[in-house]
């Protein structure tokens, strides 16, 4: 604290208010106090001017617009843009670096039903060879899409991007085969599918 | 100060302060002061005091604890977490704030206050408030608007309380007072009083549909803001303006020392009321409230920072020349570490309202941290500070124990700062968290429950903070009921004498400037500068205060009225429908269950949170909102499109035990919502009511309600046994809660064509259930 601070006699008269004893310094306004309030109201008319001038749009969406177009673009300026069909679920199953983006998509939507490892929850058991609504493996892009059992599966189109829908069909197809611990048991009544390799529609 | 009974020595019962009145000889008038007010409210700041710091250890026991709710729905945190804020804003700092001003504006106008029987009246009136809100909020009896949750009757009752008697005594006492100028003070006091009834009145406007529940008048974004510019100014104008009125009327006393600046004292009041309340959207950042009022919100914010600190400054240097004396008396103490935590958050506060920064703060616990630095620093050791200066005086014996509240505030020091630093480490680490993305450009961190789990420790070094803090109170508590045991039999009244205000008083002359050799203007402006003007308002309190309404109404108008009036803000969104019957059954209970305390209804454009939840929330999506539900804290995952994302089945498994879907989850079970039934009478004047409010239901839904509501259920109900769920669930209030969570967020998917084929199915339930009749 600096010396100017600790001596009581730096000060300027008493103005000679006296409230129930209380006495006030007619001491003028810090320099600095002064002169940050001046700046942050400087500032303030810069910042309304530099963001709501009616010129050059710099509002929030424009950056997230870009921000989308920006992530789009790191994730499938690759692959471009991939159709729900079997070579392509079959070729983006075993692709360990775009596996992980279907992973990644799982994780967020699936694993409250399915399961962390689609062993099943609520919804049925992903690792196992018996499958509801589910024939082929361009099925499963399918399920996903549209939803399926009156909503029991929900559908995704609305909210997923397209290649993000075919990259979690195809994660959700390398699951089959696994054996995640504490599987849901398979479902009754279904018959086992073919690999998804010798199905064919 | 030395621990002994000073009752009031500072002026005798002689003191006539100002020599204008000894010379004219004016005939001198006896008054008393009513301290038995004062002793009520300290007394009530205690009790309440230890309450708010208990619940708030309860619930955050239950973050980590989840299951100490007992499966009771009166105990969950969405219905008790109100509970706490309303306890220690409401009940703790304001009978604090109500001790303060009893004491102090007695002596600053030489006066007693004009009407014991209304401060009476205020003293009960508010103690049934309270006891109102313990009552109805656990309860579920809520308007969901956060400090603003009691319902419409209650909140009469606090109209009454406040402005009828309390404001009316307080204005009273200063037409009637014997002290010519107003002090600094009751400056505050008089911004405190007529903007929180302000504030008050305007975000409380609802339409009631019964005694317990009522929808505000506004929708959505409207409401959203409303309900900010009346939460950001609550903040403002009853944990700031009276703690700084508090602050420059007992530090002063306390440490024997003149005040530091008045020129200050001026610039810092007109400032801080006027810049203060624009600054309300900085709580809405990034959300669907236009992008023009959040930027207000960031500009006003910062240049709040100087006028806030020009409070703690003038506090801090009142005590240059009197450090020695912090060292050996526990009430500076208390008040130079409450006002640097003053000066800590009105820093930190400008901070988070950069965009940029509180795009990472919002909706984590960094928000909490920021608050409780406010409100336990600033406001309870302030609080504190004087109560230690009180008791000995209302007492009138000396302190029990100078020993004990050295103890006090250490323990409660420890608290604090065990508190903050964990919760922001939380907030900060959670808010990281949620951002993350990998090199894929995929989220980091896609499971949420993952983000609340890593909070755990510290959590659990929260929970020993409040201890400590609670520790502190219980002390203090100690300390003021064995200071109270000693009190002497009757407590002493002394007398003391003043002239009445002469009619025929003259101002100060008006100060010339001293400048040479610049223009006119500049010489005028040198003279204002000397505030003899204000100097002049400070004689004046209906004029003061009518320039103190002037200044909040100005700034509340450049906002609101164009939120209200430009179309623009709102687009229209063709296929937004309102809730149906049944729907909008099932949001009053999301209200009731307080769900927005933990779930957020409002994606904010930004690549980490559209991959998580879901396109960023739009203005028109909220327009059949009454009230808004965005919430500020996730503590659970957003939950604007959480229709159709999961199975009926799933919610009624998650409702009644949340972790056996979500493992780590904290959300407690709501498994009563399954055994309770919906009352589906009600449901004609929710809908009536929706209705009044703009909603536009076509006749027959006004008036077949209750059928269609029931048609909805059975539907639901039906589809939970297709999915291997329980029979029997359609006259169940978790039925109401799925529908309306299952319809969160869909509208914009729709397309017109099927908005008109659902219609057209409605029309046809409606007539086969009037076949039926």
């Amino acid at each position: 604290m600096s010396e100017e601070l600790l001596t009581p006699n730096a000060d300027n008269e008493l103005t000679g208010h006296n409230y129930d004893g209380i006495q006030e310094y007619d001491n003028p306004l810090p320099g600095w106090w002064k002169m940050l309030f001046i700046g942050s109201i400087v500032y303030g008319v810069l910042y309304m001017v530099y963001y709501h001038n009616g010129q050059v749009d710099r509002s929030m969406l424009v950056e997230y617009q870009q921000a989308v177009a920006a992530n789009l673009r790191l994730q499938f300026s690759e692959i471009g843009e991939l159709n729900p069909d079997r070579e392509t679920l079959l070729t983006y199953m075993d692709d360990v670096k775009w596996s992980a983006v279907g992973e990644s998509v799982f994780i967020t939507h699936c694993v409250s039903c399915h399961g962390s490892n689609g062993e099943g929850k609520i919804g049925p058991n992903l690792t196992d060879d018996k499958w509801k609504n589910v024939k082929t493996i361009e099925d499963i892009a399918k399920v996903v899409s549209e939803g399926a059992g009156n909503n029991a599966m929900p559908a995704w189109k609305t909210r997923l991007h397209p290649n993000e829908l075919v990259l979690v069909s195809a994660y959700v197809a390398s699951l089959r085969g696994t054996n995640p611990g504490a599987a849901k048991s398979p479902i009754t009544g279904e018959k086992p599918i073919p690999p998804w390799d010798e199905s064919q529609n | 100060m030395n621990a002994t009974a000073v009752p009031d020595e500072e002026f005798g019962p002689t003191d006539s302060s100002s020599p204008e009145q000894a010379m004219r000889h004016e005939t001198m008038e006896s008054f008393r002061y009513d301290d038995k007010i004062t002793r009520q409210f300290a007394t009530a700041t205690l009790v309440w005091g230890l309450v708010a710091f208990l619940v708030g250890i309860y619930v955050a026991l239950q973050l980590v604890l989840p299951q100490l709710t007992f499966g009771l729905e009166y105990l969950t945190f969405g219905r008790l977490r109100p509970l706490h804020t309303n306890a220690a804003i409401f009940a703790f700092a304001g009978n604090a704030i109500f001790a303060a001003i009893y004491y102090s504006t007695q002596r600053l106008c030489k006066a007693r206050m004009w009407s014991d029987l209304l401060s009476q009246l205020h003293f009960w009136g508010w103690q049934l408030v309270i006891v109102c809100a313990a009552i109805t909020l656990p309860l579920g009896i809520t308007q969901s608007k956060e400090y603003a949750e009691l319902e419409w009757p209650i909140d009469l009752l606090i109209a009454v309380v406040w402005v009828g008697f309390f404001g009316v005594n307080f204005f009273m006492t200063l037409i009637k007072r014997r002290e010519r100028h107003l002090y600094v003070a009751l400056w505050f006091y008089i911004a405190t009083i007529v903007t929180v009834a302000l504030l008050h009145v305007f975000n409380n406007l609802v339409v009631p549909v019964g005694l317990f529940k009522s929808y505000p008048i506004y929708a959505g974004v409207q409401d959203a803001f409303m309900q900010w510019w009346y939460g950001h100014n609550a903040v403002a104008f009853f944990l700031t303006t009276p703690f700084l009125g508090l602050m420059y009327y007992f530090l002063p006393k306390a440490a024997d020392r003149p005040v530091f600046s008045y020129k200050l004292s001026i610039l810092h009041f007109w400032s801080l009321v006027f810049i203060y309340i624009w600054a309300g959207p900085h709580h809405l950042h990034y959300t669907a409230l236009p992008e023009w009022a959040t930027s207000l919100g960031v500009v006003f914010s910062i240049m709040l920072w100087m006028p806030s600190w020009g409070g703690m400054i003038n506090g801090l240097l009142t005590l240059r020349g009197a450090w020695n004396k912090v060292t050996e008396d526990p009430v500076l103490k208390f008040f130079v570490v409450g006002i640097t935590f003053y000066g800590m958050s009105t820093f930190e506060g400008p901070m988070l309202s950069i965009k940029a920064v509180n795009a990472l703060s919002h909706y984590t616990d960094w928000t909490i941290a920021h608050v409780h630095s406010g409100a336990l620093g600033w406001n309870g050791f302030m609080t504190f500070g004087m109560l230690y200066w009180l008791m000995p005086r209302i007492f009138q014996t000396p302190l029990y124990s100078k020993k004990l509240a050295e103890w006090h505030f250490w323990i409660g020091t420890m608290g604090i700062l065990l508190y903050i630093l964990p919760i922001y480490v939380a907030g900060i680490t959670q808010g990281l968290m949620w951002f993350g993305l990998k090199e894929t450009g995929q989220l980091m961190y896609p499971d949420f429950v993952e983000t609340t789990q890593i909070l755990m420790p510290f959590y659990w070094m929260r929970v020993l903070a409040g201890i400590l803090y609670l520790s502190g109170g219980v002390m203090m508590s100690i300390n003021f009921y064995r200071t109270w045991m000693n009190r002497p039999k009757v407590y002493e009244e002394p007398v003391y004498q003043a002239p009445a205000l002469s009619k025929n008083y003259v101002d100060d002359p008006t100060p010339q400037s001293e400048l040479t050799a610049v223009l006119e203007i500049g010489k005028k402006i040198d003279v204002w500068s000397k505030m003899a003007w204000h100097r002049r308002w400070e004689r004046m309190p209906i004029y003061f205060t009518f320039w103190v309404i002037v200044a909040v109404v100005a700034a509340s108008l450049f906002e609101i009225i164009p939120t209200f009036l430009i179309r623009s803000n709102v687009p229209t969104i063709s296929t937004v429908e309102p809730y149906t019957p049944l729907e909008l059954a099932g949001r009053d209970i999301y209200v009731a269950e307080g769900c927005y305390n933990c779930h957020s209804q409002m994606i904010r454009p930004m690549i980490s949170e559209t991959k998580r939840y879901g396109e960023y929330s739009k203005p028109g999506e909220f327009v059949y909102d009454h009230p808004f539900q965005w919430g500020s804290r996730r503590i659970g995952p957003d939950l604007a499109r959480e229709g159709n994302k999961q199975s009926h089945f799933w919610h009624l498994v998650h409702l009644r035990d949340p972790e056996a879907l979500v493992k780590g989850s904290i959300m407690p079970s709501f498994a009563a919502l399954e055994k309770q039934d919906l009352n589906f009478r009600t449901i004609p004047d929710r809908v009536k009511a929706a209705s009044y409010l703009g909603a536009p239901y076509p006749e027959d839904t006004l008036e077949n309600s209750i059928a269609i509501a029931k048609l909805q259920a059975a539907e639901i109900a039906k589809a939970i046994v297709a999915q291997n769920g329980p029979e029997g669930l359609q006259d169940k209030q978790v039925i109401a809660v799925i529908a309306y969570l299952q319809r969160l967020g869909i509208d914009i998917y729709k397309t017109p064509a099927t908005v008109a084929l659902e219609e057209e199915k409605t029309a046809e339930t409606i007539e086969a259930t009037e076949e039926q009749k």
